[in-house]
């Protein structure tokens, strides 16, 4: 079996062929933070098999957020939230500018960096 | 039996054929090292910051981060591009958003949406809002009190920059050394060919695990090219093929197997020519097709590396031939990387203190030299 194959996430950019595998979620979205400053491209979620308790409910961010808080009281790793999102079929970049969009209406926080709560 | 004795390293020797030609192991891996190449190497040298085509017009802009530094580079209205910091006079806000060169942005003025201070294109501030010529919220100062703000003294923080044909290049130091004289006879060599009249058509980005030094010093050398680019080195007579080493800069001169239809080559010669610009930039003109490709070997931390690769050709849509070109270069890219991350791994371990170099890895020794004095500086 290949690392590729034993990796828990894989991200890719189908402009670039570049693949980014990690067992880190938000290594996830720092590679998208990366790749995206200097191509402007989006980045998809190959694979992504985050760690979780139980199936998380609900379609829209703000609800998959409430709920996998029960998994991560401190704040849900941003790249937990993309895994799930990307279920749901959006792109880590779609992902990450409705994070913001919720965010600047008050929707959400962040009690450490690239984590997240919700009110 | 032999033990490798890594009790103490040299600096890189002067000589190719001293035994400790090559920069120490630490060097590469050591995280205070990158540290200090934001300062000594990044923060001293004219690195390339994007290609002027993308920026045709007065006021598109692009953005790029150079060491830890964030930049804004934008056409004049004089048509000249400029370089600042991407850094708010005011109170150092981020002004705008990052920008990628190939997606560039397109503004009259550089307004920060902070405080809305709003800058023209040659950095000079040109307006405040009235909260900055008022006083109306503070009961201490008449409005008459309120210090004007001097355009000049409150512009932007300006930074060096010179081009190469359409190449842009900005140098973060005060007083730098000219562009000329870090390029020496490259500036010469790409001015005489049509590099502007060529349209940016692919950018695509690679990170790779290991430092970037690692990435450059096997771009520079081709002793590995016969057992790790087999499609490639078929079509090249090696033995016939010169690696030429200047100052600041080192051309790969790989001479085709069979001549190729000129139409096909932007330079004279029957020749893939690379051309490596300390620190971090290669022209890559394969001499297969009409156009060529540049490269920015842009360190993310010790350990990675961001490639940024262009493409540029008549057209911004690909051809078949153009493709192939494209194609090719994706190739060899894939094939050194897994060289150097193979060879990453091992120097890791710590196993090795310093590497050696053989006859032909001269590029590679100036390249490390380069480095020492830098790092000595």
């Amino acid at each position: 079996m290949s690392t590729q194959e034993k990796a828990s996430y894989v991200a890719v950019c189908p402009e670039c062929d570049e693949r980014k595998q990690t067992e880190t979620p938000n290594e996830v979205v720092e590679f998208y933070r990366r790749h995206h400053r200097v191509t402007g491209h989006d980045v998809d979620l190959e694979r992504a098999r985050p760690d979780l308790d139980e199936d998380v409910t609900g379609d829209d961010l703000k609800s998959v957020v409430r709920h996998l808080l029960e998994q991560y009281p401190n704040g849900v790793p941003i790249g937990v939230i993309v895994a799930v999102m990307n279920e749901r079929g959006l792109s880590i970049g779609e992902t990450l500018d409705e994070i913001h969009e919720i965010r600047m209406g008050g929707g959400l926080y962040e009690p450490r960096d690239d984590h997240l709560g919700a009110f | 039996m032999t033990q490798w004795d890594d009790s103490q390293t040299e600096h890189v020797s002067d000589d190719i054929t001293d035994e400790s030609n090559a920069l120490p192991a630490r060097y590469f891996t050591e995280p205070d090292v990158f540290e200090m190449e934001k300062e000594k190497v990044f923060g001293r040298y004219w690195v390339y910051a994007g290609h002027a085509n993308a920026i045709k017009e007065p006021g598109q802009y692009f953005t790029r981060d150079v060491g830890n530094r964030k930049l804004i580079i934008v056409r004049g209205h004089d048509g000249r591009p400029k370089a600042f910091d991407n850094v708010c006079a005011h109170r150092g806000s981020k002004m705008v958003e990052d920008t990628p060169m190939t997606d560039p942005g397109d503004a009259s003025r550089i307004q920060c949406p902070y405080h809305l201070w709003t800058y023209d294109l040659d950095g000079t501030l040109r307006s405040t809002p009235r909260s900055f010529e008022e006083a109306s919220l503070n009961p201490d100062l008449e409005d008459e009190d309120v210090r004007e703000l001097d355009p000049e003294e409150n512009a932007l923080n300006a930074v060096n920059v010179d081009t190469i044909g359409p190449f842009i290049f900005v140098n973060l130091s005060d007083d730098p050394m000219p562009l000329e004289e870090q390029a020496g006879e490259m500036k010469d060599r790409l001015e005489a060919l049509p590099l502007g009249e060529y349209e940016h058509a692919c950018r695509i980005v690679s990170e790779v695990e290991c430092n970037w030094k690692v990435f450059a010093s096997n771009y520079s050398e081709c002793d590995h090219c016969q057992s790790n680019h087999q499609d490639w080195i078929e079509g090249i007579q090696l033995d016939e093929s010169e690696l030429e080493v200047n100052d600041y800069h080192w051309v790969l001169h790989y001479t085709h197997e069979e001549d190729v239809d000129d139409e096909l080559r932007i330079h004279d010669e029957h020749e893939a020519q690379f051309h490596y610009l300390w620190p971090n930039f290669t022209v890559n003109m394969y001499g297969t097709a009409d156009g060529y490709g540049t490269y920015v070997i842009d360190p993310i931390d010790t350990d990675r590396f961001q490639l940024i690769a262009d493409y540029y050709f008549e057209d911004a849509d690909l051809s078949d031939e153009e493709e192939e070109f494209v194609r090719t270069s994706r190739q060899l890219q894939e094939e050194d990387f897994e060289l150097v991350e193979r060879q990453w791994e091992g120097l890791k371990t710590g196993a090795l203190a310093q590497a050696q170099l053989g006859p032909n890895e001269h590029t590679v020794h100036r390249f490390h030299r380069l480095a020492q004095e830098a790092y000595n500086s």
